[in-house]
This record gives C-alpha cells, sequence and structure tokens, in this order.
C-alpha cells in the first residue's frame, strides 16, 4: 500500500514539476530577445559613452584663441595652409581663397574641380590636389600644369613640397608618392615591404596627411595605427611615434591623427577628429599640451561618435602653423578659420 | 569478454580520432596592432576542411558501432559507453555543431535560396542518420545524438507518461518541425538553433534564457525520459517516419517473445507496446465508421489549418528582420515611437528608398502567406492522420518495440529472459573455446 501511494507521490511530484518546467521555460522563451530591441544585455560599464574623455584638464591647455576666426566663405572648407609670407590659403568649393595675415580675402581664383588639398612652395607656385591629380597654378591663379590622373581608386588628401620634391598622399590607394617639381613620378613610399620593414599604411577613412619635417625627413600620418611615421625621401622608414590611447596623450578612434602641421621649433600640431582635440608634441613625440579641445572646437563642447558610416568620413579639421608660432584650425564644419596663439606665461 | 574487448578498441578508436582534431580557424582575424583586443567568439570557430571530413567520419563510425552495438550486440552497457563518448565528442569537444537537428535548416534554406550552399559535410550529418535508420532504426538517438545522450544520462527516477498526454504533446514536435522549415525556408532565422536548449550548456556560454530552458528540460528529463527527443525534437519527427520503415529493428527479445511481461514496464520512453486482445464486434463496427468521419474530415482540417497559417502570416512574418525594420521605419516615419534602433539608423545611413524597403517587406509576407498555407496544412495534416492512427487497431501478439517512438536505447534487453538465456549460452561458448 505504501509503495504504491509512494509511486502516486512521486507521479505527482513529476506532473507537478513538469507543468512548472514547462511554464517556466515557456516565459524563457518568450522573453528571449531576438530583435535586439532590449539592448545588448550588458551593464552599464560596457556602454560607449566618450563624455568624460571630450573634457580637458584645463591646465593642459596652453592656448588660446588670439583673433576672429576668418570666414573663408565656403560651403564645403577642405585645407589650408600659410606660406612664407604669412598670406593663408584655403581650399574649398571649387575654389582656392587668399587671406592676409591679418584676416582680409586678398584673393580668389576659381578651378574646375573640389579641391582637396593644398600647399605653397617656396617659389610662390600654389600646387592643388584634386581627387585623382595635382594641378600647379601661379600666385595669381593661372594653371601651370596639371600632372596625369591617378586613376578612379586615388583620393588626394595631402600634399607637401620640399626644394626639389612634391609629396602626395594618396588615400585611396595608401601610398605616398613623390615627384620632381615638373611633375614626373620618382618613387613610392609607403608601400608594404616586409624586406625593408615598411608595414604599408593603414587608412580607414580619408584622412592622411604628409609633411616634410625640418630634418630633412618626410612625415606621414598612419592613422590606422594612431601614430606618425619618418621616412627618407627614398622610401626608409627611420622611426614612428604616436600610440593608441583614449586618454588625452594618445590618440583614439579608429583613425586619428586626421592631420598635422610642424612648427619652427619642430613641435607637431596634431588635429584629431571624434573626439576633436588639437594638441602639441615635441619633436620625438612625447604629449606637450592642448591647443583646444571639444569644448573650444566644437558647439556644446561634446564628442562626436559615428553614427552613420559616413559620418566617419568627414568632420576632420585641417591644421597649418605660420612662421610666427600660431595655429591656423580650418573648421570644416563652420567654415571659418580659427586663430590660436600660445597663451602669455604666468 | 571479447565482444566488450571489441567495444573499448572501438571506443578507443573514435577517441584517437578525436585526439587529432585541434582547433583551427578558416580565416585568422585581422591582427590590430592598437591594443584592440579580439573578443572571444560565443559560437565555435570554423573548422579546415580536413577536421570537418574527420567529424563526419567520427558521425559515420559511430552510427556504424551503434548499429552493431543495438542489433547484434545488444549491450546497453556498450550503448552507454558511447552515447557519453558522443556527448564528449560532438556535445562539448564540437560545441553541439554541426548537428543534424540544425542540417534541416541548411538543407531547407539551400533549396529555397540558389545563393546558398550547403557544405558537404553538412549534407552528411544530415543524410547520414536518416540512411542508417531506414536500415537500422534509430541508431543515431541510441548513440550518436549528444543532445539525446544529454538527457538519458539525467534520466534518474523514470515515470511512465499517460498514453494521452504522449500522443498530445508529440504533436509539438510537428508544429517545431513545420516552423522551423517555414521559417529557414523564408531566411528568417534558424529556430531550432536559435532555442537548442543544450547548446549553452556545450558551450558553457549562452543566453540566460536559453540557459533556463535548457535546465527546465534537464529537470524535466530526471523523470521524463528523453522530454526534447520525444516532443520537441524536429529531426526525431523524421526519424520516426524513417524508422517505421526500417530493415532491420530493435527487438524486445532477442528471438521468440515469451510474454513474461517483465518488459512491460522496462521503458523510460513509453515505446513498449502491449499484445492485442482481439476486437469486440461493436465497437469495430463503430470505430469504422469514426474512421470514414476522419478521413473525410483530413482535407476540412488541412485546409482550416491552412488559412490559418496563412492569416498569421502577420505575426509570423516578424521573425523575418527586414519585416521588423519596414514596420519601426514605418511607426518612426509616422511620430508613433520615439528615437531610432540600430537597425533603424543603419537603413537610414544606406539612403535607400523607404518605398523600397516597405516593397520587399510586402514581398517577404506574401511568402509567409504561401508558405502558411503549407505549414498550416502540414499540421491539419498531422493532426488528421493522428487522429485517423489512434482510430485503427493493430495486432499485436507479442511485446513490441514501437518502431516510430524506440530510440534504441538497449534498456529493455537485460529485462528478457530469453536475453538472459543467449547471454549464457554465448558465455559457455566462449568458455569451450
Amino acid at each position: 500500500m505504501n509503495r504504491r501511494l509512494g509511486t502516486i507521490n512521486i507521479k505527482i511530484f513529476a506532473g507537478v514539476l513538469a507543468a512548472v518546467a514547462i511554464v517556466i521555460a515557456g516565459v524563457a522563451v518568450v522573453r528571449l530577445d531576438t530583435t535586439g530591441k532590449k539592448g545588448s544585455g550588458l551593464g552599464k560599464e560596457y556602454v560607449y559613452d566618450i563624455k568624460e574623455l571630450a573634457k580637458i584638464d584645463p591646465n593642459l591647455i596652453l592656448y588660446e584663441e588670439a583673433v576672429e576666426a576668418i570666414s573663408t566663405g565656403f560651403t564645403d572648407s577642405r585645407a589650408i595652409t600659410v606660406d612664407s609670407q604669412g598670406s593663408i590659403y584655403t581650399a574649398g568649393d571649387k575654389a582656392i581663397r587668399v587671406f592676409a595675415e591679418g584676416g582680409n580675402l586678398v584673393g580668389e581664383f576659381k578651378l574646375a574641380d573640389v579641391p582637396r588639398c593644398l600647399t605653397v612652395s617656396g617659389d610662390g607656385k600654389i600646387y592643388v590636389g584634386m581627387k585623382d591629380r595635382v594641378e600647379v597654378y601661379d600666385g595669381r591663379g593661372k594653371r601651370l600644369a596639371s600632372w596625369e590622373s591617378l586613376g578612379d581608386d586615388a583620393v588626394l588628401t595631402s600634399i607637401a613640397v620640399s626644394k626639389n620634391d612634391v609629396f602626395v598622399a594618396d588615400a585611396g590607394n595608401r601610398i605616398v608618392l613623390r615627384y620632381d617639381t615638373a611633375g614626373k613620378l620618382i618613387n613610392r613610399i609607403g608601400e608594404r615591404d616586409k624586406d625593408r620593414n615598411v608595414p604599408g599604411f593603414v587608412i580607414p577613412s580619408p584622412y592622411f596627411d604628409l609633411a616634410v619635417g625640418h630634418d630633412g625627413l618626410l612625415r606621414v600620418v598612419d592613422p590606422g595605427r594612431h601614430r606618425i611615421e619618418a621616412y627618407t625621401f627614398d622610401g626608409d622608414l627611420e622611426f614612428w611615434w604616436g600610440e593608441f590611447s583614449a586618454g588625452v596623450e594618445g590618440f583614439c578612434g579608429c583613425c586619428n591623427p586626421v592631420n598635422f602641421a610642424i612648427l619652427e621649433d619642430e613641435t607637431f600640431v596634431t588635429c584629431e577628429k571624434g573626439l576633436t582635440r588639437v594638441k602639441i608634441y615635441d619633436a620625438k613625440g612625447a604629449f606637450v599640451g592642448v591647443v583646444a579641445g571639444p569644448e573650444q572646437l566644437v558647439e556644446g563642447g561634446t564628442a562626436g561618435i559615428c553614427q552613420f558610416p559616413a559620418d566617419c568620413q568627414a568632420g576632420g579639421f585641417d591644421v597649418a602653423v605660420d612662421a610666427t608660432g600660431r595655429i591656423l584650425v580650418l573648421d570644416t564644419i563652420k567654415n571659418v578659420v580659427r586663430i590660436f596663439a600660445r597663451r602669455e606665461a604666468g | 569478454m571479447i565482444r566488450f574487448g571489441h567495444i573499448i578498441f572501438g571506443v578507443a578508436f573514435l577517441l584517437s580520432l578525436c585526439t587529432a582534431v585541434s582547433a583551427s580557424e578558416r580565416f585568422p582575424p585581422p591582427e590590430f596592432e592598437s591594443g584592440y583586443e579580439q573578443p572571444s567568439p560565443t559560437t565555435p570557430h570554423p573548422r579546415q576542411d580536413i577536421y570537418e571530413y574527420i567529424d563526419a567520419a567520427v558521425l559515420l563510425a559511430g552510427l556504424s558501432l551503434s548499429s552493431y552495438l543495438v542489433l547484434r550486440n545488444r549491450s546497453r552497457r556498450a550503448i552507454f559507453i558511447l552515447m557519453v563518448f558522443s556527448l564528449l565528442y560532438f556535445g562539448f569537444w564540437r560545441k553541439g555543431c554541426v548537428c543534424p537537428i540544425g542540417a534541416i535548416q541548411n538543407i531547407v534554406l539551400s533549396v529555397f535560396d540558389r545563393d546558398y550552399v550547403v557544405p558537404i559535410v553538412v549534407g552528411v550529418f544530415f543524410v547520414l542518420p536518416l540512411v542508417f535508420t531506414l536500415f537500422f532504426g534509430r541508431v543515431f538517438c541510441a548513440g550518436v545524438c549528444p543532445l539525446g545522450a544529454m538527457q538519458d544520462l539525467v534520466l534518474l527516477r523514470p515515470v511512465p507518461v499517460p498514453r494521452w498526454a504522449e500522443s498530445g504533446l508529440r504533436l509539438f514536435a510537428y508544429v517545431y518541425l513545420g516552423a522551423a522549415v517555414l521559417f529557414a525556408a523564408t531566411g528568417s532565422a534558424f529556430v531550432i538553433c536559435r532555442y537548442d536548449p543544450f547548446v549553452s550548456f556545450f558551450r558553457l556560454s549562452g543566453n540566460l534564457n536559453v540557459l533556463i530552458l535548457g535546465a527546465c528540460f534537464l529537470v524535466v528529463g530526471v523523470f521524463i525520459g528523453r522530454p526534447y527527443c520525444r516532443f520537441v525534437c524536429p529531426y526525431g519527427v523524421i526519424l520516426r517516419q524513417m524508422s517505421r520503415l526500417s530493415k532491420w529493428r530493435v527487438t524486445i527479445a532477442p528471438d521468440e517473445c515469451v510474454q513474461c511481461r517483465l518488459c512491460e514496464d522496462s521503458c523510460p520512453f513509453g515505446a513498449i507496446k502491449e499484445p492485442t486482445t482481439d476486437w469486440p464486434v461493436h465497437e469495430y463496427d463503430r470505430s469504422k465508421k469514426r474512421l470514414a468521419f476522419l478521413i473525410l474530415l483530413l482535407p476540412v482540417l488541412m485546409l482550416l489549418g491552412g488559412w490559418m497559417g496563412s492569416g498569421v502570416r502577420m505575426v509570423t512574418a516578424r521573425m523575418h528582420e527586414t519585416v521588423r525594420l519596414a514596420e519601426r521605419v514605418y511607426l518612426e516615419d509616422e511620430g508613433k515611437v520615439e528615437g531610432t534602433t540600430d537597425a533603424s539608423l543603419a537603413f537610414r545611413a544606406t539612403g535607400k528608398e523607404v518605398k523600397e524597403l516597405y516593397e520587399e517587406a510586402s514581398n517577404i509576407r506574401a511568402e509567409f502567406g504561401l508558405g502558411g498555407w503549407f505549414f498550416g496544412g502540414f499540421v491539419g495534416l498531422v493532426i488528421g492522420l493522428k487522429l485517423i492512427g489512434l482510430s485503427v487497431r493493430r495486432q499485436r501478439k507479442d511485446y513490441e518495440a514501437d518502431r516510430a517512438s524506440c530510440v534504441a536505447c538497449g534498456r529493455c534487453f537485460e529485462y528478457c529472459p530469453k536475453e538472459h538465456a543467449r547471454l549464457k549460452k554465448a558465455k559457455e561458448m566462449i568458455g569451450k573455446s
């Protein structure tokens, strides 16, 4: 009798357990989020919040806005450079506009296409990088030459001149091209080459800047690796500096810095997008201080996150320096040139 | 002892294959040089070709060994050892993927989507157990399926499920199979994998809800033998039908049944059918009428099911991400919801026309409408055939393992006195030799 009761009890127990388990399992299945509507389910420590990073210690900010910003008049400004006389050249829309040191517009010439980058040589020639080719103009805007197209894949993003050479950064093909001043290709720099210990450039977005250093080495940004590399004109990689860091001393995001310039004392001015910052590094790459951070550069002082793929492909400011040590930042959103000067000590 | 030695050798051979396998990625992850740490994936790495073929070879060996152990050796202990091996290899080592159960969806998708090609190994995993079932019964369920093995191991206090509940609950597996085919055919989801209750255990990682689901199955499995296999497994549905046609099959007695009734309660899966008595004449007449009615009812049930299946297309189509996206975008554009989702943001970033999205969603709904007719019709057919099956009285003289339900676990063998006699005779033979 007891044995029979025991059998009945176990059946009842199993039945109740099965019923409870079915209910729990049903709830678990119904509550299972397969659409992502409920988010990742991870804690707040995993949330990507860079608001805090946008705040910069005021003691680190070494520069201040010196004069009123210059309006470029462009709707799509692209690049800025300063010649040896202190004239400010800006490229945008389908034109080049030249401003005097004080900010007055002193010249403008139209182009057939949208310029992407420009530089001015010691003899006053203006080298303008279009999407796929270089065009050379004199100071009055007369076109002197149009070099051979680099093909559909080319996206020229920076151009620099030395005494005998012109260097062109092609973000589309991830390569630096060295020409003579007549436009004859001399060699290619930065192609992946294990034997020469050249890793190749990592360029996720069309920001790929270069400049010739005072030490005679070519400096090229490798934005995907978050560093600035030094090459001989023959293409030997000598050294590099820069590291990834969400902190103010490093470069963060997918691809930074986007642009840079070199001051007379061989220090570097770097410009970052996303977390918009302009910073100073010494010749060896040690962090020195900040020219301006998101609070100074972006309305509301917020940090931008790439919501759309297109966001990552735009929004990078350009930077140039003049002989007096002023730093000129081309705000490509407001289309103005903002000029920063070193704060007085004390 | 000699036979047991053979088994040990067989298992050792399979284990040696297991040790030869090492995880390797076909496509190594990109080398980030910015300090980025590659997260550990929660799904298994793709396997190199040679290892995939080793998996297929292990499956073939497992099925062959299982067939031998079930039909010739008739040893529950050996089947159990093979089952443990399969659990370790296909479950914990291979992390439950590829498995024949989920392969149903790959096969279906390949039929409906010309751009989708089924890897050979997935095809092999789907076909091999079916072929073996056609010849030897459900030997895959017996000793090779890691899901079945996991449930078999926790079955400590079996309680019989009433026949009516067994029949009713089993219908769910057919509905699940139909739904899995519908969602795979429309490219919406692989629901069998999504709701696999044991894969989280195999991978030691997974969604909490799926872990709870798995835990529920295991807790129930302590008392009710293999609840997933019997009431949920969509592959089991196909195996059941194949097993009905099998050339050879499990028999409780090694030769003639003496109807001692010792095996009557030995099967925890309710797969032993007792001998039938003669049918009373008055009941026979009544059943004949009922059968005629049910046969006539069958197309009605199918039509009704199809109509219902098609009618709920607006709901079922939401399993497709494009339909969900279109609905979300519509609500956002109409101002009926605030904010955006990652999917709607990404869609807007493409610059694609909203009309185009709505048109795609509309086409998918139409596919679900048509698929719903087949799905509902299938469910109606299953219910109708089930009712017809209940109205047909089959004649059985002996205690028999039900061809469809028997998972060939071998538990009933040792209850049969004829089996004991066979083993004794075998021992004597060995002693003499």
